[in-house]
């Protein structure tokens, strides 16, 4: 894709009007950035992945969780995942299938294996934390496009990349978030680094990532997340193993029946 | 000793199983185990006996879960015994194969054979529509103990429906308290003397379907079941016991969810028609209610969930039917730390009368494998000739440590 910088000047020239409007926040840019990020993240269709999530409180005393899903892309809506808890042992077997439609509320299912129970569960906790972690619902659910407002902000040095630095603000309802601060490789278009500012719009989280592998199709993905929490002093480290995007999935991998089958 | 209270109507296929889980455990090492196992106490403060062993007990269980998908992409096979061991024996010690099955999963169907267990419904104070699998009374107050059952299912996945069809041969007697306990029925109970009103008694092929699936914020399910009755009337004997009969039954059960932001509306209904002679006439009776969830309140971590259900049974007679006008109004906190703390309180209350309980259920994770809960019932102001009369002086606490490995 070319310079964004660039990309600006040729609207700008031949839009003077827009140029103007966007010479004061930078939303054509910042939107152009996401869409590109979003379009080198598509058409992988289907994946598999394990996670290993380590929590530490203030103490730097830890507890783990592991956790394995698998993804499923669906054209014109959101993606459908499907966890299953491995542990801590006490939830081992219990699964999660979320069928997300970007600014619509998501369809949730939780399987509970002990009474062999499928509940539908309510959606609306998006900023509610998951499984006592640092990582909100709303930071681990599928990223659509049309989620956020984007302005970008400006180019720098992030660690060994050139980043382009975006702010976003959260369209859906009940996001925990007044805005996230999102750092983006210009090679890549992968995130570096998101800053996450809580509804009084005080920084609250930092999400680093690191240790990127490039997998088939040309998608890249951190071995490594670690997300700090700057108002607690608590952090979360999610490890990821056995990228999949080999193994073929259909919707029939999706559904509630599926939930109960899972090994 | 632990006494096996199940017949293997069907020794061949646990044999298979068995075998084949064997086979593959020494071949391939894939077969999949855990364990829980739970140590507990349980104590009732207010009940009228001298006896020691009644007023206080121990209870040491332990689950195995065997499963392995014998290399395959569709095929799964699960063992899941369980046994337990109490410190005042007898009756008391009690095991079941709660599975044993074969589960094949193609594309657009699945079918499973073997013993199993299936939950349907979607209310949380009561379960109505729920019937495959009959009650373990011998594990707990709030009848979601099951007792495995031996099906053949077979399920037709339509994109937002399912369509599941089972056979069910061999039916299982409800497991009872021994009468020594406190909270056990309040008159002698001839379990080896049940009643049947199929001619064949316990060798009866009970039959059922159940329609179920979404659509945008609701879900709901469809089911008919057609065969012997989980719950028993008591024929009372010329010698004063009573013998537990199980009618034949056509029964019809509608569930369904609207899940509304952080709203839950729940209705459960069913309708029941005898088949064979029985003490009740034909009735209808449902579960309706709601739950609302507060997220995140007052900017913490904490969720707080209200409910309310209201239970209608349209034999309308308090003394025999115990939730036939009774509301429920309970509390759910879930406290989103590490430990995944959180507890469920809430009270019945008769509508007719002034009876009553109270419920707590709590829990929280120990030591990264464990879990600690705690649940504890008592009965208020029950009414002298309500159904749950003899429970009067039944208030219990139970204390659990839940190893998982």
């Amino acid at each position: 894709m070319r310079h964004p910088s660039v990309f600006f000047v040729v609207i700008a020239l031949l839009l003077p009007q827009l140029s103007l409007a966007d010479a004061s926040d930078g939303k054509v840019q910042g939107l152009e950035i996401a869409t590109e990020a979003d379009k080198r993240d598509s058409g992988w269709q289907f994946q598999s992945s394990d996670m290993e999530m380590i929590l530490r409180n203030r103490a730097g005393k830890e507890s783990r969780r592991k956790i394995s899903s698998r993804q499923l892309e669906v054209e014109g809506d959101g993606d459908k995942t499907l966890s299953l808890f491995h542990e801590p042992r006490d939830v081992r077997g219990t699964a999660m299938l979320t069928f997300s439609h970007g600014l619509e509320p998501d369809d949730q299912w939780l399987y509970l294996p002990a009474i062999k129970r499928v509940k539908r569960i309510s959606s609306r906790n998006r900023s509610g934390p998951f499984m006592g972690s640092e990582f909100a619902f709303e930071d681990l659910s599928s990223q659509e496009l049309d989620k956020y407002d984007y302005r970008y902000l400006r180019d720098e040095p992030c660690g060994v990349y050139q980043c382009y630095v975006i702010e976003r603000i959260p369209l859906y309802d009940n996001s925990g978030y007044t805005r996230q601060i999102v750092w983006l490789d210009e090679a890549e278009f992968r995130s570096i680094k998101i800053e996450y500012y809580d509804r009084k719009d005080e920084l609250l989280k930092t999400l680093d990532f690191s240790d990127y592998q490039e997998y088939p199709g040309g998608y890249w993905r951190a071995d490594t997340m670690e997300m700090t929490n700057h108002q607690t002093g608590k952090s979360t480290t999610l490890l990821w193993f056995n990228y999949d995007f080999e193994t073929p999935l259909d919707s029939g991998d999706f559904n509630k029946n599926a939930l109960k089958r899972l090994l | 000793m632990i006494a096996l209270r199940r017949r293997c109507w069907c020794a061949w296929l646990i044999a298979g199983i068995l075998g084949t889980l064997t086979v593959s455990s020494a071949s391939s090492g894939d077969v999949d185990r855990q364990f829980e196992l739970s140590l507990s106490g349980q104590f009732f403060p207010n009940i009228k006996s001298s006896s020691a062993d009644v007023r206080q007990q121990f209870l040491t269980g332990l689950e195995a879960e065997f499963t392995s998908d014998f290399d395959s992409d569709h095929l799964i096979g699960t063992l899941l015994p369980y046994g337990r061991i109490a410190s005042s024996g007898g009756e008391m010690n009690h095991a079941d194969i709660r599975e044993l099955n074969l589960l094949y999963a193609a594309d657009d169907w699945e079918a499973i054979a073997g013993i199993s267990r299936v939950f349907w419904g979607v209310t949380e104070s009561g379960h109505l529509v729920d019937i495959i699998n009959q009650t373990d009374r011998l594990e707990g107050f709030d009848g979601e103990d099951k007792l495995g059952q031996p099906m053949v299912r077979a399920s037709r996945l339509l994109d937002q429906d399912v369509l599941d069809l089972y056979v069910l041969p061999g039916f299982r007697e409800r497991a009872f308290l021994p009468s020594d306990q406190p909270l056990a029925l309040p008159f002698p109970i001839e379990e080896d003397k049940a009643l049947y009103g199929a001619r064949n008694g316990q060798q009866h092929v009970d039959l059922a379907a159940r329609f179920s699936g979404y659509r945008g914020l609701v879900d709901y399910g469809l089911a008919w079941f057609s065969g012997t009755s989980r719950d028993p009337e008591f024929i009372v004997q010329p010698d004063g016991t009573f013998r537990p009969r199980y009618p034949l039954i056509n029964q019809w059960g509608l569930d369904v969810q609207l899940t509304l932001d952080s709203w839950l509306w729940k209705l459960e209904a069913i309708h029941r028609a005898f088949e064979t002679e029985a003490l009740a006439s034909d009735f209808s009776a449902s579960i309706g209610g709601a739950e609302y969830t507060i997220y995140e309140l007052a900017d913490s971590l904490f969720d707080l969930g209200l409910l309310a259900e209201w239970h209608f049974d349209s034999r309308d007679d308090r003394t025999t039917v115990p939730l036939q006008n009774d509301l429920f109004i309970g509390m759910r906190a879930s406290f989103n730390d590490t430990q995944s703390s959180e507890f469920l309180a809430g009270v019945f209350s008769d509508l007719d009368d002034s009876s009553g309980s109270f419920r707590l259920e709590a829990s929280r994770r120990v030591l990264d494998d464990a879990r600690i809960t705690l649940e504890a019932q008592t009965f208020l102001d029950v009414d002298s000739d309500n159904a749950i009369s003899y429970l009067q002086d039944s208030d219990f606490i139970t204390l659990s440590l839940r190893l998982f490995f």
